[in-house]
């Protein structure tokens, strides 16, 4: 065991942060519409034009081709940086599609979209959740029909983030009207501008519209569009889950410290109804530093991870209980502020930049269903990690 | 950067286990007369110099480091060995006096572990033992057993007997500083995370054999997502416990903050753990002859030992972690 950054590894780290700091945006992003968009293209842009784009992505593909550590180490200073964060109109281009089309992609899907996607041009949405199936994906039943050298697509997609503001869209479908459950699949890249497509925001407990339905009558997409095989796309799917369940949170998992030592100090400068300061309180100060060790363990979970994930080269199924341990810590941390912010926290006006802890609050459920549910997750690991005797089909 | 046993560790992890399986096994606790570092095995443990890991050799020892002791520790923990094997091992890394080190070293000697309760003080280990280890995060004070009047007490735990100290002569030695708090707290930290894991082996074991309404419990999410949660705690305490050993071994500023967390999330996970695993076992879990109970009362001894949760979240709420 060794926790020594190597030389180039804490290079990296003092250009990353010299970097950081003279770069990151001074304005606030706007919470809603296409001006937030547009404000994560052009961050997206300016990382791009400076060669700090695609940090997962091979060099091949005009990425940086980091290590899982370097990557640690990126997220960590986006962190200290206070950056924009990650998970933004761009994360399912750079963290799903991207990493797929690289995975599964013929040449000329790599060569129009991997560019585009890394410079900001182009943003993308997912499309494999429907109104029934969810936790239960094999289930899907918008179908696509083969007509000539397009595929015609008819049904309609659930809790698709973005989609109002996606160029594309991974899109997951039944081409095999006979098939079932895993079989019969095939994953398209779908044109977000092609006649037919109907966008329908959902209003969600947080009072936005960042995820909706998507309806799809007729839509045709050239054949060209397939990446891996049409009716073997659950393959493809599970790719590109794969890219989400290892990396795809290490953020958030970095961020949950420094996001629970701001909470230490607005609970010393926050008095209680009766007058004390919050953190006087015994049972507010332990459930504080509960979570604060949690989140120094979540850091240490992620290190151990990677370490054996740079080793063997692919990601193990660990993800799946740093995604429970990171959504459970989330929420204590909600729900313990929720107590020193006292009335203060029932003001919400729906914008994270005003309320942000309120707006947390009501995100983690967002984090513990999207992605897979907390339920799913514990049902991964008891699959893979523990092998108990299988429960589902 | 690498957070996981490597080369030689995983050599010394794994004879440790084979070791600590045949000559302290569990099972040894649902006989009689089971409490306690017994002298032949103290001696033997101290023939192959495991009392001695992370003493450096010019004192006697492996001059291994904290991560070894810690590798040690959580196979310990797995098979519930009493808390004076630990108090032998910290022995050996505070005692001055070569000759009483070496004798402690080679386990010719026994070492109790002496606690503060209130006004009086508290002895896990055996009754021979020849001294006494007290330590508090300043210092190691070390008594002589011989004039000190005990009082035994019934234990819960049956892996170590308590005997009841009211009045505490002067130390005859006092080591200063907090290397010998910090070695106890990971040693506690490592046993209750083999504690942890040897609750999850059991109960995962079982679900895979044991039926009811016609299916193996372990395809009912009932309880396969318990289990699932308990792998982890097991995960998020097993990493923040390698890492803690190796800031100690690196003489990292923040190895204490890291010791402090390691040693709270083991006891969480101690504890949870033993006890989802009683109440997943259904009746048997209950039963004297079962394991499940062993872990559970050894968990509450050693979470109690070299940071309890109240002072460790004390200092975790204000500590700063190094960059």
């Amino acid at each position: 065991m060794d926790l020594h950054f190597s030389q180039d590894d804490q290079d990296f780290r003092a250009r990353a942060r010299e970097w950081l700091t003279a770069n990151v945006p001074t304005a606030t992003r706007p919470a809603h519409g296409p001006a937030s968009a547009q404000f994560d293209r052009d961050w997206q842009r300016k990382m791009y034009d400076h060669g700090w784009a695609g940090v997962s992505w091979p060099k091949a593909f005009g990425g940086l081709g980091l290590s899982g550590l370097q990557q640690v180490i990126w997220y960590e200073e986006l962190a200290r940086a206070r950056a924009p964060h990650y998970i933004n109109t761009t994360y399912i281009a750079l963290m799903h599609a991207g990493p797929t089309l690289i995975a599964r992609g013929t040449d000329e899907q790599k060569a129009f979209h991997l560019s585009r996607i890394l410079s900001g041009e182009s943003l993308w949405c997912q499309g494999f959740s429907e109104p029934n199936a969810g936790s239960d994906l094999a289930s899907l039943k918008t179908r696509g029909v083969v007509d000539g050298d397009h595929i015609v697509v008819t049904g309609a997609k659930m809790w698709t983030t973005d989609a109002q503001h996606a160029d594309f869209q991974e899109l997951l479908i039944r081409t095999d009207a006979n098939s079932e459950r895993h079989k019969g699949l095939t994953w398209l890249i779908c044109d977000m501008t092609s006649p037919g497509i109907d966008v329908k925001p959902i209003r969600t407990m947080l009072q936005d519209e960042h995820v909706n339905m998507v309806f799809y009558d007729e839509v045709r997409i050239p054949i060209t569009n397939v990446v891996g095989e049409i009716n073997k796309g659950w393959s493809t799917a599970l790719a590109t889950l794969s890219f989400e369940r290892g990396l795809g949170f290490i953020g958030d998992q970095l961020e949950l410290y420094e996001r629970v030592c701001r909470a230490i100090d607005l609970a010393e400068r926050t008095r209680l109804d009766d007058g004390r300061f919050a953190i006087e309180d015994d049972g507010i100060a332990q459930r504080l530093a509960s979570i604060k060790a949690d989140t120094i363990a979540i850091r240490s979970m992620t290190l151990a991870d990677i370490a054996e994930t740079d080793r063997t080269g692919e990601p193990g199924p660990k993800g799946s209980m740093m995604k429970l341990m990171v959504t459970g810590t989330h929420k204590a941390l909600s729900e313990v502020v929720s107590e020193i912010l006292g009335w203060s926290f029932l003001e919400f006006d729906g914008d994270r930049t005003n309320h942000p802890w309120t707006y947390d609050y009501l995100w983690s459920w967002v984090f513990s269903i999207s992605g897979g549910t907390s339920e799913i997750q514990r049902e991964i690991t008891a699959d893979r990690i523990l092998g108990l005797p299988k429960a589902r089909i | 950067m690498y957070l996981a046993p490597d080369g030689d560790e995983i050599e010394i992890a794994n004879a440790a286990a084979d070791f600590l399986a045949d000559a302290l096994a569990i099972e040894r606790l649902h006989g009689a007369d089971a409490a306690d570092l017994k002298a032949p095995l103290r001696q033997l443990l101290g023939e192959m110099g495991w009392f001695a890991l992370a003493v450096p050799e010019a004192m006697g020892g492996s001059g291994l480091s904290s991560v070894e002791h810690a590798l040690f520790f959580r196979e310990a923990g797995r098979q519930c060995a009493p808390v004076d094997l630990l108090a032998q091992c910290l022995a050996a890394n505070a005692i001055s006096d070569a000759d009483l080190r070496k004798s402690v070293i080679a386990g010719e000697i026994g070492i109790a572990l002496m606690v503060k309760d209130g006004k009086h003080h508290r002895v896990f280990g055996a009754d021979d033992a020849s001294y006494a280890l007290l330590v508090s995060p300043d210092e190691a004070r070390l008594y002589a057993m011989a004039g000190i009047a005990t009082t035994p007490r019934p234990a819960l735990d049956p892996a170590n007997s308590i005997r009841l100290v009211q009045d505490l002569p002067d130390p005859i030695e006092t080591a200063s500083g907090g290397s010998v708090w910090q070695l106890g707290q990971l040693g506690t930290a490592a046993m209750l995370v083999g504690i942890a894991e040897a609750a999850l082996d059991l109960i995962v074991e079982y679900a895979k054999i044991r039926e009811t309404f016609g299916r193996k419990i372990g395809s009912w999410q009932a309880v396969r997502h318990p289990c699932a949660d308990m792998a982890m705690r097991v995960e998020a305490a097993r990493s923040e416990l390698w890492y803690a050993a190796t800031a100690l071994k690196e003489g990292r500023s923040d190895a204490a903050i890291h010791l402090d967390a390691a040693k709270h999330m083991a006891n969480l996970a101690a504890q949870a753990n033993t006890d989802s695993n009683i109440q997943l076992h259904g009746g048997i879990g209950v039963t004297d002859e079962h394991h499940a109970h062993l872990l559970l009362k050894h968990a509450m001894v050693l979470s109690r030992l070299f940071g309890s949760k109240r002072g460790l979240l004390s200092r975790l709420l204000h500590a700063r972690l190094e960059d």
